[in-house]
């Protein structure tokens, strides 16, 4: 069922696409000028148009495959919905969309830091005094190794102290 | 009367001073960053690299180039936007990025919102032939080239980085009337590998990224885009005796983001200037022929000079109806 | 000069005042510096510049080859433990490099990666000391529509990759495909497909994908099982195996290494096209040829042995057209160039007329990097597969942060982002009974496919057909493509009509 779904959403944001964002600032007029040249919506048009034959085939063919089976219905679909959202996978993947939201303002160091921690406890970890330690010494090393040591480009942070901080690691090698 | 100005020259004398001390008084700290925009192994990281060298030396801080790539340029300019303006961080910049922000891809008013402190290159951007191609057509300057494109329309490529950029500002405004294909190339590599294989006629490009072929005959130039024919091809014409008004050319130059201390500005164009006088440096220009143009002083000369550079951009955007953002004193 | 002139003007480059020293130095550096994530061939070899400022030119190409050789075959290392493909070439590595890790025969996988690395090496190199001025030509024999060609044949094995289930794997690759024409058009710079998103202007960053396609999505699939992994794997773990592969082993996959060193060194030299093609080119061609094709994917050597033959054959390659032609075919090469632009080298056809001991003193560096580089990896493999003794718990995370670090020095925190949806992506994919590898294949060669076809398009008078079979190569390519992409209708046709034979 999860399978049927997706393969109609992406027909439909593709669908969506195709008469609205393939093309999205104006093409120069001396481009236009050339009748020889390949227009820039044209090869993503052929492909989003493909796509969606290809995708057309395939939610014909899953609705034939799976019709009259027990699962196939939307039941089915909320209750493994219900299992995802408290399984350990959806909370992980909530634990690095966070980093991913936090590096830029915080700086690697803290990203790090609460993602070795916080991960480490979703794996089950559970010596969490050990893990606290292990956690802030790996967050340090790794800055010094990669940002210092091998001038690696990693986020220092926005806010001040934390910048500043960073910068006192960097120039620390 | 003599009194008077005497204590005019005093006080000017006192006054110079002053302010030459706060200049002096500036003294970088810590480590000195320079981004760039633009990738590793780039025309620009490879100018930039080598200068950072000698700032090291000259300054005694470290000075570090920090590649933030993508977004055509766009992503540093935001990185740089985002660092505090305390004097530790500037940015190399190109007048492609006016292209970016006129076409409104920054977050920022990128004219209003970072000053160029210093133009550190400026090279000529050159027409150039594959050898094997010219033969074939019997074209052995401009003026035939020309002629020959008159006769065959849209039958003549010329490969370019960016067909809508500098490069094809400069080829627009030669070739104007005549039907050429316009054609934009990922890299320099497949621009030179397709002038020595015959692939493509022509190319738009700077010197330095063709000498070798150049040396060994598998490209021939035909047009400089150069107020005065250039010392290494004097063989070649140059646009203005062939009366196009058509003289741009990749330029590299330093950004600091507004607010920047003037201190920490003036202590690191006086390292440039310093920069400028070693024979390293001197060497590295010549090799890359860079030290064919003359750049503008720092100050209001660079002022000046940027704000033609975003003129003429703004007025071929303008021409190819892709402006997106117009500055009220560029109109 | 002579060859044997060549030869020992070039040992003496290598060998000759205190360099040799240099040069181990150089392996040593650039196998670490390849093996950590976040430091691309391109970041090594820009690392090493700093020690090069002082050097003469040649030492300087010597030491900078050197690091360059070594890094390509250390970012092995990452793919097989880790499932984190340091360059998009290295990707087709994970596929059979990670199941071995997982059974704990790290070692073995890590062996056989470094060893088939250095017979890839060794092969490009001797081709391109004997045949540089004859390959050089040939490379420049391939226009536009010549290389449109070439990307599309890499795209066609798409069909090929995984047969039992073609429709998806089509849905999939052409999912990378769409991917790939977000952000600027190759031609007229206008932007597609942004959504109004800056970030995405210039492209979706590939590496930050792969990262979050592969290592993400895999530390994903292992939170949930993982109660198995605390007890079972540390069982396992704690007797991680760093024993190397016999030489019955290698033995047995010879002419999967030569196949692949003549592909891939072939593939290389064209410029712009490279390592990336060629490792899958020949990861399908050996899966196709071999006599037990169910067993790709599940972790076999053969698998590894295709792919890092390929890619290194691929950067020996690529040292073709950088010496013949002075055109780098990567942004390593690009950055050697103006180290040596520096030193004021003019690189170009005239280098190897004029000097032509740029060319020895290189091959002489590749031969003696791959050697060495056999002996110094493994010594630093073995550290590395110690790592995966390590217990989940705090080996999950630790993968996780490598993955920030290597998609932040790519693509900034926009790449973090980018590998986090990734990662999501892969999940959704799975379940989706898409194929990961064919969407990492479309999106990487998208962007190049288009821009060779738009071209030569243009230069042919939008004639399609002229694009497609305008010169030889073109022709033979293309239909080879064409039988290719056919290929699922007429096989099970040909084996119903012998079958009844039989």
């Amino acid at each position: 069922m999860f399978e049927l779904i997706m393969n109609v959403l992406l027909f439909g944001f593709l669908g969506f696409t195709f008469f609205t964002h393939v093309l999205e600032a104006k093409v120069p007029k001396s481009f236009l000028k050339n009748p020889y040249n390949l227009k820039p919506d044209m090869w993503p048009k052929v492909i989003i148009g493909l796509l969606m034959i290809c995708l057309a085939i395939n939610i014909y063919r899953i609705i034939k495959k799976n019709k009259g089976k027990e699962d196939f219905n939307f039941k089915a679909l909320l209750a493994s919905a219900k299992d995802f959202l408290k399984s350990k996978m959806f909370l992980g993947m909530l634990i690095i969309a966070f980093a991913a939201a936090i590096i830029e303002t915080v700086g690697f160091v803290v990203t790090v830091f609460i993602v070795l921690f916080l991960y480490g406890m979703l794996l089950g970890e559970r010596r969490i005094v050990r893990l606290l330690i292990i956690s802030v010494v790996l967050a340090l090393l790794l800055q010094i190794i990669f940002g210092g040591l091998l001038d690696v480009v990693l986020p220092r942070g926005t806010v001040p102290f934390l910048r500043n901080f960073a910068l006192w690691m960097e120039n620390l090698i | 009367m003599k009194k008077l100005i005497s204590l005019v020259i005093v006080l000017a004398m006192v006054l110079s001073m002053v302010s030459f001390a706060s200049a002096e008084e500036w003294k970088f700290e810590r480590k000195i960053e320079l981004v760039c925009p633009w990738g590793l192994g780039g025309g620009a990281d490879s100018t930039l690299r080598p200068l950072a060298t000698l700032l090291q030396q000259k300054l005694g801080v470290p000075v570090e180039v920090r590649n933030e790539t993508g977004g055509s340029g766009v992503n540093g300019i935001e990185y740089t936007y985002k660092q505090p303006a305390d004097g530790y961080t500037f940015m190399l910049g190109t007048q492609s990025l006016f292209i970016q922000d006129m076409s409104d891809n920054t977050s920022m008013d990128f004219k209003t919102e970072f000053e160029c402190i210093d133009v550190l290159v400026h090279s000529i951007n050159m027409l150039a032939g594959s050898t094997k191609k010219m033969n074939e057509y019997g074209i052995k300057n401009f003026s035939d080239l020309k002629a020959y494109v008159a006769e065959h329309p849209w039958e003549v490529s010329v490969a370019m980085l960016t067909a809508v950029g500098v490069d094809g500002m400069c080829f627009e405004i030669a070739t104007e009337g005549l039907d050429v294909n316009a054609v934009a190339y990922e890299g320099g590599s497949q621009v030179n590998a397709d002038m020595a294989g015959g692939h493509v006629d022509l190319a738009v490009g700077g010197y330095d990224d063709m000498s070798g072929l150049i040396e060994s005959g598998d490209i021939m130039p035909l047009l400089m885009f150069c107020e005065h024919r250039v010392s290494i091809f004097d063989s070649c014409e140059c646009t203005a005796e062939v009366g196009i008004n058509s003289f741009a050319g990749p330029w590299r130059g330093l950004f600091a983001k507004k607010g920047t201390p003037q201190g920490a500005i003036d202590t690191l164009v006086a390292a440039i200037e310093e920069c400028r006088q070693d024979p390293v440096w001197q060497e590295f220009i010549h090799n890359a022929a860079y030290d064919e143009r003359e750049v503008p002083a720092p100050g209001e000369a660079t002022k000046q000079f940027v704000w033609q550079e975003y003129k003429d951009l703004r007025d071929y955007m303008f021409e190819q109806e892709t402006l997106e953002k117009d500055y009220e004193d560029l109109k | 000069m002579s060859m044997g002139q060549m030869l020992v003007s070039g040992i003496q480059a290598v060998f000759g005042g205190g360099q040799f020293f240099m040069v181990v130095l150089a392996i040593v550096l650039g196998t670490v510096f390849g093996a950590l994530p976040g430091v691309s061939a391109t970041m090594a070899v820009a690392l090493g510049l700093t020690f090069t400022y002082t050097m003469e030119p040649i030492a300087a190409i010597v030491f900078l080859v050197a690091i360059y050789c070594s890094s390509i075959t250390g970012g092995s290392i990452t793919a097989i433990l880790f499932k984190i493909p340091g360059v998009p070439s290295s990707a087709p590595t994970t596929f059979d490099g990670y199941p071995m890790a997982q059974r704990g025969e790290a070692g073995k996988a890590l062996g056989v990666a470094l060893f088939t690395s250095a017979i890839g090496g060794l092969i490009a190199a001797i081709v391109m000391f004997l045949l540089s001025q004859p390959l050089s030509k040939a490379a420049l024999a391939f226009g536009q529509g010549d290389m449109f060609a070439i990307t599309f044949l890499g795209l066609s094995i798409l069909t090929v990759l995984d047969m039992d289930n073609i429709l998806t794997t089509i849905i999939s690759g052409l999912l990378g495909l769409f991917l790939a024409c977000i952000g600027t058009d190759p031609m007229a710079g206008v932007t597609r497909l942004t959504f109004g998103v800056r970030q995405l202007m210039s492209g979706i960053e590939m590496i930050p994908v792969l990262i979050g396609l592969f290592a993400v999505t895999e530390v994903l699939k292992q939170t949930n099982k993982n109660k198995k992994i605390d007890v079972d794997k540390n069982m396992q773990n704690a007797k991680v195996d760093t024993k190397m592969p016999t030489f019955k082993e290698m033995w047995e996959i010879k002419w999967v290494m030569l196949r692949c060193s003549i592909v891939g060194t072939v593939v290389g030299i064209l410029p712009g096209a490279g390592a990336t093609i060629a490792s899958f080119m020949c990861y399908t061609m050996e899966n196709k040829l071999s006599k037990y094709p169910e067993k790709f994917g599940t972790g076999i050597i053969d698998g590894i042995a295709a792919s890092e033959t390929a890619n290194n054959a691929a950067t020996g390659g690529a040292m073709v057209p950088l010496l013949t032609l002075g055109i780098p075919g990567g942004n390593a090469a690009a950055v050697m160039v103006s180290a040596l632009a520096l030193k004021g080298v003019q690189m170009g056809p005239l280098l190897l007329k004029n000097q032509p001991e740029y060319l020895s003193a290189t091959f002489v560096t590749m031969i003696i990097t791959n050697i060495l580089m056999v002996i110094v990896a493994i010594g630093i493999a073995k550290v590395f597969a110690k790592i995966l003794s390590i217990p989940y718990s705090f080996l999950g995370p630790i993968i996780l942060c490598l993955a920030l670090i290597g998609s932040y020095s790519e693509g900034g925190s926009a790449g973090v982002v980018i590998m986090c949806i990734a990662g999501v992506f892969g999940i959704i994919v799975k379940s989706m009974h898409l194929n990961s590898a064919a969407i990492v294949l479309g999106l990487v060669l998208g962007g190049m496919c288009e821009g060779f076809f738009s071209r030569a398009y243009l230069m042919n008078k939008a004639n399609v057909f002229k694009v497609l079979f305008g010169t030889p190569i073109a022709a033979v390519v293309m239909t080879a493509c064409i039988l290719m992409l056919l290929s699922p209708l007429y096989l099970p046709l040909i084996k119903k009509l012998t079958g009844k034979k039989n």
